[in-house]
C-alpha cells in the first residue's frame, strides 16, 4: 500500500517552457541569418594592359558597342534601342565565329545599370548561339552537356570581347 | 430561475483549455526550416546599394572563395571594411591571404554595385582588381524574367 503510493507520485517534467526556448532560438536565427542568394553575371577580366601587346584587328571584324554619358546605346555608330542589342550581337558573332571582336566603349558618366544590361545582352547572345549549336551537334541543351562537350561548344563560339577604358567626362 | 443560472454557470466553467503540448514541436519545425534555407550573414553592409536586374544571371558557386566588394557612387566596402579606391588593391590582397590555397586560386570577386554608380567608379574598381590579379568577377544582379 505504502509502496504503491510512492510509485504513483513521481512528478512529470514540466515542459511548458520548451515552446519559449525554441521561440528564442527561432528568433535568433531569423536575426543572424539572411536568405538572399548571390546571383550575377560571371565575367573574366583581362590581365593588366602593360603585359599584353595590343593586337591589330581588321576593322570589319569589329563590332563597336558604345554607351555614352546619357546611357544611349550605339552599335557601329548607329543608335539602337537596347532590346535589339542581343540580336545584333548574335547575328554578328554567327557571321564571323572565330575572328570577331566585340569592342565595348563606355563613358565615365554612363550608369552601371546600362552597362549591366549591355553585358546581360552579350551573355544572352552567346548563350543563344551556344544553345543552338549544342542542340545541333549533341542533340541536347547546353546545360545538359558534360564538361568536354561544353568546352567544345565554347571553342566553337569563343567570347572575344575587348573593353577599353571609359572616355573622360560627360561629353556625348 | 436559480436553476437556470446554475446551468449557465456550469457551461462557462466547462470551457476546455487549449492543448499546447505540440506547440514546441511546431516551433522547432519552423526553426529547422529557417536553419536549412538561410545562411549566416557575414558582412555588415555599411553602404546603401541596389543591384541591377538581368535575365541571364546565374547562381554563384563556391561561396567560400568569394570576396564581396560593395560599391556605390561615393563609397567602397570590401567584405566587412569600408575603404577607398587607393587602398582597394591592397585590401583585396590581404583578404586573399586569409583564404586557403585552393580557394585563393579560384577566387571570385562579387561586385555588388549600386545601379546608379557611374562607370568611372566601376572602371577604377576593375582596374584595382586587375592590379591585385583578382580576374574572375561576378557582376551581382537580381533575376528578372524580362528587362523593360
Amino acid at each position: 500500500m505504502f509502496r504503491r503510493r510512492r510509485f504513483e507520485q513521481i512528478p512529470e517534467l514540466n515542459t511548458s517552457s520548451t515552446a519559449d526556448i525554441s521561440f528564442m532560438l527561432l528568433i535568433f536565427f531569423l536575426v543572424t541569418s539572411s536568405m538572399d542568394t548571390d546571383k550575377g553575371l560571371l565575367r573574366q577580366l583581362p590581365p593588366l594592359q602593360e603585359q599584353q601587346p595590343p593586337t591589330d584587328v581588321r576593322k570589319d571584324h569589329v563590332l563597336q558597342v558604345t554607351l555614352d554619358a546619357h546611357d544611349q546605346l550605339a552599335v557601329d555608330g548607329i543608335l539602337i534601342p537596347p532590346q535589339q542589342l542581343r540580336d545584333q550581337i548574335a547575328e554578328f558573332v554567327a557571321s564571323d565565329r572565330t575572328d570577331h571582336v566585340i569592342s565595348i566603349r563606355t563613358d565615365r558618366a554612363t550608369s552601371y545599370e546600362a552597362y549591366f544590361r549591355m553585358q546581360n545582352a552579350i551573355v544572352a547572345a552567346y548563350a543563344q548561339l551556344r544553345e543552338a549549336y549544342s542542340r545541333e551537334r549533341f542533340g541536347r541543351g547546353y546545360g545538359e552537356l558534360v564538361e568536354e562537350q561544353r568546352d567544345e561548344v565554347n571553342q566553337y563560339y569563343p567570347q572575344r570581347i575587348s573593353e577599353s577604358k571609359p572616355s573622360e567626362g560627360g561629353a556625348s | 430561475m436559480r436553476r437556470m443560472q446554475s446551468i449557465f454557470r456550469r457551461s462557462s466553467h466547462d470551457m476546455p483549455g487549449l492543448n499546447l503540448a505540440s506547440m514546441p514541436d511546431l516551433i522547432f519545425t519552423v526553426l529547422f526550416f529557417f536553419m536549412i534555407v538561410t545562411h549566416m550573414r557575414h558582412d555588415d553592409v555599411k553602404l546603401r546599394y541596389q543591384v541591377p536586374a538581368g535575365t541571364e544571371v546565374q547562381k554563384l558557386q563556391q561561396k567560400s572563395a568569394v570576396i564581396n566588394v560593395y560599391v556605390n557612387s561615393s563609397q567602397i566596402q570590401v567584405n566587412n571594411q569600408l575603404t577607398d579606391i587607393d587602398h582597394l588593391a591592397g585590401l583585396i590582397e590581404a583578404e586573399r591571404k586569409k583564404l586557403s590555397m585552393e580557394n585563393a586560386e579560384r577566387l571570385t570577386v562579387s561586385l555588388k554595385a549600386d545601379k546608379h554608380t557611374p562607370m568611372g567608379v566601376i572602371s577604377d574598381v576593375k582596374e584595382a582588381l586587375q592590379k591585385s590579379f583578382a580576374l574572375r568577377i561576378n557582376y551581382s544582379g537580381t533575376e528578372a524574367k524580362e528587362i523593360q
